[in-house]
């Protein structure tokens, strides 16, 4: 418990991606996986099975077996205002989303186990100063999702699982407001939610496999956030300083399809197409307890689903070395006309590397690389009126351990 | 073991090949068919930088003559664009209005108490001790030696003025750079061989007429000779301004009925209650039987609320005999100055048993010319630019859509209201610095369209908002 219980604060210290992929989501959860262009629900890769399929958890190796690992997120943002030479650039801090998987068999058929992971997180760091300061100065948005699973083999070839998802997030962010003497606003809150995660897995035959994982949307409602505003004395009876706000940000529901294929004893091969449900990103509101006729707002985001293929590769060079390749294209499932630069989230392309090292039996060293291409975009938000050219480089290096006996 | 430490060394080598900051390169500033070389501003105080009240050193440094200026930089502007700045931060204006003028400091907002003993966030002056005598000395000590200056902005001038020998004698803000009084200000602008200029001039043409209440000062007319007439003397002007340079803009004139200085305090601020509506309606009882009696549509009537004010029309169709009853009740079209003192309606019984001077209200009428007036002016002004192939601004135009629909720029919303708009400062004619930065802009468009230039824009966030105690 102690350990789970540092997880859970380093979580809150240091979890946090941006410009990584469609809007705040990350989906480093496991180093095999992410070398392979974070293709998941198709293959059987242990105990990190619990994320991508927990439906193919029943399907691991030996008894009892952990998984342990982490990314660095290297994020960079380039904005241009559009009719400008003015170019603002993002210092974010380098994100740093983790897992840990913990399963064991209790019976020939049966796996139950817990994992601890970060698939959304997002942090943007735009000088304090900068042209869009009225809209977001710095934001950083963590979720640590907890989740005891079980998984069921029925007979050689079909898995089935299911995880309970309990969600430990928390909002911060500050933003400019247009009053003299640097005023601005610091929002600050903390949710708690509870989703799920099922999947199913069959393995048709030596060569073919396939999966499917549905993860539930879960919303982040923050009910008793701290607002912070430094405004001019002449406002502080309309602006109180302190005040209390809620709001609620969905995570939303994830459908992953995917197909492997052995094609030789070294070669294997798989596809995924995943299907993120964004368009329940309508808008963000904020509601505040004092004051809320003046205070409360409304933004539309206007998010929209986005499909996202997948392939990947890995090869057996030896038993003792396994190497891995990927590349997806992802749609922005942001909205061009009301596009917020908290998240800059573009068409992006990326290309994935990996690579495990077996030094002995159960024993796995992986570590994983990716680069993401962010594509030069014109985006505006429409109720500012705060038109720019968004371009993103990305590169996550990965690192993870994991053991079975 | 070799083989995994050169993959390693593999993947440590592509994270720092792969993990550079991207560039973006939409837009490359360039002068198009313009010369920037040098450019000179003429115009009025709106060029000159006056703001809140008064010409002050912060506000001539954003005005958007100089914001323009600084862009101009970036696409072949050589040398600097000098402004005859103030010696100080509190600066010197002049108040609105008929008669002789009085000098002030710019208005900073601030408390203030007014008759009832009630304490409000009002503009008040940033220096209320300055005497007359040393706002004089500080407008009327002499700067030329350091120039000559790029920005002509002239607060008060007209059109009328801009050839007008003595205007040196006349215009302290001129008095102050001029070389000589036989300097005319158009003949000073080439003393920086200027290859491009901007001129928007007009507002005091009508404003002086209309900040008036149509006391003082008359509307230039567009009939007569240059220094006398509106057409004749913006025709030299314009002429002399391209054989100078052969590039410019030109910028016409907002409807100033749009402006808060005629839009703040409303044309009904007398609350009453049926006792007082009573007692007054008794004592205007003789009133409205004697215009009943002469035939004239004018009743002064009261009722519990809100109620129009009483003012004095001396345009009314009754005999001097009887120039005590040229009283009526304000209509709800016509408009009252900001500078009209509140206290008095409040204490001093103005708008209800006394009438509200002429010179606080624009009526009907007035109204009329001034808008008459306005469209006449930017007629000929769109002409010139056509003729002369010149960028132009249709500042009427903008001011309109901002009146009816506002306007948001990097998330700054802009309205034409009062201090919380964003875009007129506290004197209710002259613009803000984030006001300034957004004028800037609409020049820089008008001048990339007409010459297929890439002047780049500014950000309306990096100018500062209303300052606030």
């Amino acid at each position: 418990m102690k350990k789970i219980s540092m997880f859970f604060v380093m979580a809150l210290v240091f979890i946090s991606a941006t410009a990584f992929a469609g809007g705040y989501q990350v989906r480093l959860e496991g180093n095999k996986q992410t070398g392979m262009g974070l293709i998941g629900a198709p293959l059987q890769f242990g105990v990190s099975s619990m994320f991508y399929n927990p439906g193919a958890l029943s399907f691991m190796k030996g008894k009892f077996g952990f998984d342990l690992g982490g990314s660095g997120i290297f994020a960079n943002v380039t904005f241009e205002k559009y009719e400008s030479d003015y170019i603002a650039r993002t210092d974010n801090p380098v994100g740093t989303p983790f897992y840990f998987y913990v399963a064991g068999k209790v019976s020939k058929n049966i796996a139950v186990g817990f994992a601890i992971y970060t698939p959304y997180g997002s942090a943007e760091k735009w000088n304090s100063n900068w042209a869009l300061k009225y809209l977001i100065q710095n934001i950083s948005l963590q979720a640590v999702y907890f989740q005891p699973t079980v998984s069921i083999k029925m007979g050689d070839k079909f898995g089935i699982g299911a995880g309970l998802v309990f969600v430990s997030g928390s909002v911060d962010m500050n933003r400019a407001l247009n009053y003299s003497g640097n005023s601005g606003v610091h929002l600050n809150g903390k949710a708690h939610s509870f989703g799920f995660n099922v999947g199913a897995h069959y393995k048709a035959s030596d060569q073919w496999s396939v999966g499917v994982t549905y993860r539930s949307r879960i919303n982040m409602d923050i009910k008793n956030g701290d607002a912070t505003f430094h405004v001019p004395d002449a406002l502080s009876a309309m602006i109180p300083a302190t005040n209390h706000f809620s709001s609620s940000l969905p995570l939303p529901s994830n459908l992953d399809i995917g197909v492997a294929y052995r094609v030789t004893k070294k070669v294997l091969l798989a596809a995924e197409l995943d299907w993120v449900r964004w368009s329940v990103y309508d808008s963000l509101s904020f509601k505040f307890k004092t004051n809320p006729q003046l205070l409360n707002s409304i933004s539309p985001r206007l998010y929209k689903d986005n499909w996202i293929p997948r392939i990947g590769v890995q090869y057996k060079v030896s038993d003792k070395l396994l190497l891995r390749a990927g590349a997806y294209y992802e749609t922005s499932p942001a909205n061009k006309d009301y596009f917020s630069p908290e998240t800059v989230t573009l068409n992006t392309f990326a290309y994935t590397l990996g690579v495990s090292y077996l030094p002995v039996k159960g024993l796995s060293i992986d570590a994983s690389f990716i680069q993401l291409f962010g594509q030069n975009s014109k985006m505006n938000y429409l109720p500012a009126n705060a038109v720019g050219y968004y371009k993103t480089n990305t590169v996550v290096p990965g690192l993870g351990i994991s053991y079975h006996f | 073991m070799k083989k995994y430490t050169k993959i390693i060394y593999l993947l440590i080598t592509l994270f720092f090949v792969a993990s550079c900051k991207p560039t973006v390169d939409n837009f490359t500033p360039g002068a198009g068919s313009a010369n920037f070389t040098s450019y000179v501003a003429v115009g009025n105080s709106l060029t000159a930088g006056y703001a809140n009240g008064a010409l002050y050193i912060s506000g001539q440094k954003y005005g958007w003559a100089n914001i323009l200026a600084q862009q101009m930089k970036k696409v072949g502007m050589k040398g600097e664009f000098k402004i005859p700045y103030m010696p100080t931060e509190d600066g010197v204006g002049a108040s609105e209005g008929s008669g002789l003028p009085t000098f002030r400091t710019k208005f900073v907002l601030g408390y203030s108490k007014d008759c009832l003993g009630n304490t409000s966030l009002a503009p008040v002056p940033s220096n209320p001790k300055a005497t007359q005598i040393e706002l004089w000395k500080e407008i009327s000590t002499s700067v030329a030696a350091n120039g000559p200056y790029n920005n002509l902005g002239i607060p008060g001038i007209k059109v009328t003025d801009l050839f007008g020998p003595g205007l040196a004698y006349r215009n302290p803000y001129f008095g102050r750079i001029a070389y000589s009084p036989a300097d005319t200000l158009l003949n000073y602008a080439a003393k920086v061989h200027p290859t491009f200029f901007s001129l928007w001039i007009g507002n005091n043409d009508v404003l002086g007429y209309a900040a008036s209440g149509g006391v003082g000062g008359a509307i230039t007319p567009m009939a007569g000779a240059v220094g006398v007439g509106f057409k004749a003397s913006i025709d030299a002007a314009v002429k002399y301004l391209v054989s100078l340079t052969g590039e410019g803009v030109i910028a016409d004139i907002p409807d100033i009925t749009s402006i808060p200085y005629f839009n703040t305090i409303p044309y009904d601020p007398i609350v009453l209650n049926q006792t007082q509506a009573g007692q007054l309606n008794a004592a205007y009882a003789k009133y409205n039987g004697a215009m009943k009696l002469m035939g004239l549509p004018y009743r002064i009537e009261f009722k519990a609320g809100a109620n129009p004010m009483v003012i004095s029309d001396p345009s009314m169709p009754l005999p001097d005999s009887l120039s005590y009853l040229k009283i009526r009740q304000i209509k709800s079209d016509e408009l009252v100055m900001l500078e009209l003192p509140t206290d008095s309606l409040k204490c001093a019984y103005w708008g209800t048993q006394k009438p509200v001077p002429d010179q606080y209200v624009l009526t009907e009428s007035e109204i009329q010319k001034v808008k008459q007036a306005t469209s006449s002016y930017n007629a000929e002004m769109l002409s010139l630019a056509k003729k002369y192939n010149l960028a132009f601004v249709d500042f009427n135009s903008i001011l309109k859509n901002i009146e009816h629909g506002g306007l948001t720029v990097d998330g700054v919303h802009f309205t034409t209201k009062f201090i919380t708009g964003n875009l007129f400062s506290l004197d209710g004619v002259h613009l803000t610095p984030q006001g300034n930065a957004v004028v800037a802009n609409y020049f820089i468009d008008a001048i990339n369209k007409q010459y297929g230039a890439h002047i780049p824009k500014v950000n309306i966030s990096d100018y500062p908002p209303v300052k606030m105690p």
